[in-house]
């Protein structure tokens, strides 16, 4: 069983891929430009493009004739948005934690 | 947005003011976790906790409306006293995994590494790291990438132990 979070988790574990979004949250441009700065072959980058695609995260243009691809924003808000909730409850646990030690080293509690 | 995609994942770093053995107990009994681990405002009604690699903890809060929540983590890896990687998920009575009760979204399960050092005899800092998780295959390769700067983690671990073993001689 997949979720929508895995893939797009699964897609951000990759620093290749990571640098095509960044490239990308500058503004739309053509697979040809987008390969220019990796030392990988155009194929090697249209594979990673596959991924970006699949987790929702790149779209391609289907009618300008150079197709240029653009980022899709919201898989990158929802992964934000979990990253936000799950730090926050760890924080909030490491604080009890943190209590909890005290407690323990003053003699209060087991 | 580069801040978003910087980084795949979660990772919060803490120091406490306790010694590494005892805040590596504070992760790996049932009773002590149970003092401090879970959402605000949750009661600890019950739990088991099997801590080895395969093994696994079950528990059950209580919300403050009178619910059952219950939850599972499974053991990966315990490397006593300086990591434990477990993933966690939501759960039924009977163990089985399930979705979040508040989000349909929420990732079946969470993978959790946990590196725990001792800056001092007294001071142990946990460093989280975290990130959703299937059982599926990418999931499996997403582990073994992640083995190498595992590997990297422990031998900085390493170096921090031997700078603790200094200072106590």
């Amino acid at each position: 069983m997949s979720d929508r979070l895995s893939t797009t988790f699964a897609a951000l574990s990759d620093p290749t891929r990571r640098s095509i979004l960044a490239r990308l949250a500058l503004g739309e441009t053509s697979v040809t430009d987008l390969a220019k700065p990796f030392p990988i072959s155009l194929p090697a980058v249209s594979k990673h493009l596959r991924v970006l695609e699949r987790a929702g995260l790149v779209a391609q243009s289907r009618n300008a004739q150079w197709r240029p691809c653009r980022l899709e924003a919201a898989p990158l808000k929802e992964a934000a948005g979990w990253l936000e909730l799950y730090k926050g409850f760890w924080d909030e646990s490491f604080d009890r934690l943190d209590d909890y030690l005290q407690r323990v080293q003053n003699g209060d509690a087991k | 947005m580069s801040t978003t995609i910087r980084s795949a994942e979660l990772e919060i770093t803490r120091a406490f003011e306790a010694p590494r053995e005892l805040v590596f107990k504070a992760y790996s009994e049932a009773e002590r976790l149970a003092q401090w681990w879970g959402p605000a405002g949750l009661m600890w009604v019950k739990s088991e906790l099997d801590f080895r690699p395969g093994g696994y903890f079950h528990y059950c809060m209580k919300t403050p409306d009178g619910r059952e929540m219950w939850g599972r983590f499974d053991y990966i890896e315990i490397a006593e006293p300086d990591r434990i990687v477990f993933t966690n998920a939501f759960s039924d009575a009977s163990g089985s995994v399930v979705r979040a009760p508040f989000a349909p979204d929420w990732p079946l399960e969470v993978m959790n590494v946990v590196t725990f050092s001792a800056d001092s005899e007294k001071t142990t800092t946990i460093t989280l790291r975290a990130w959703p998780h299937n059982g599926s295959e990418a999931e499996h390769k997403a582990f073994g990438h992640m083995q190498p700067s595992l590997q990297q983690g422990f031998a900085g671990t390493f170096d921090q132990l031997a700078n603790y073993l200094a200072k106590l001689s």
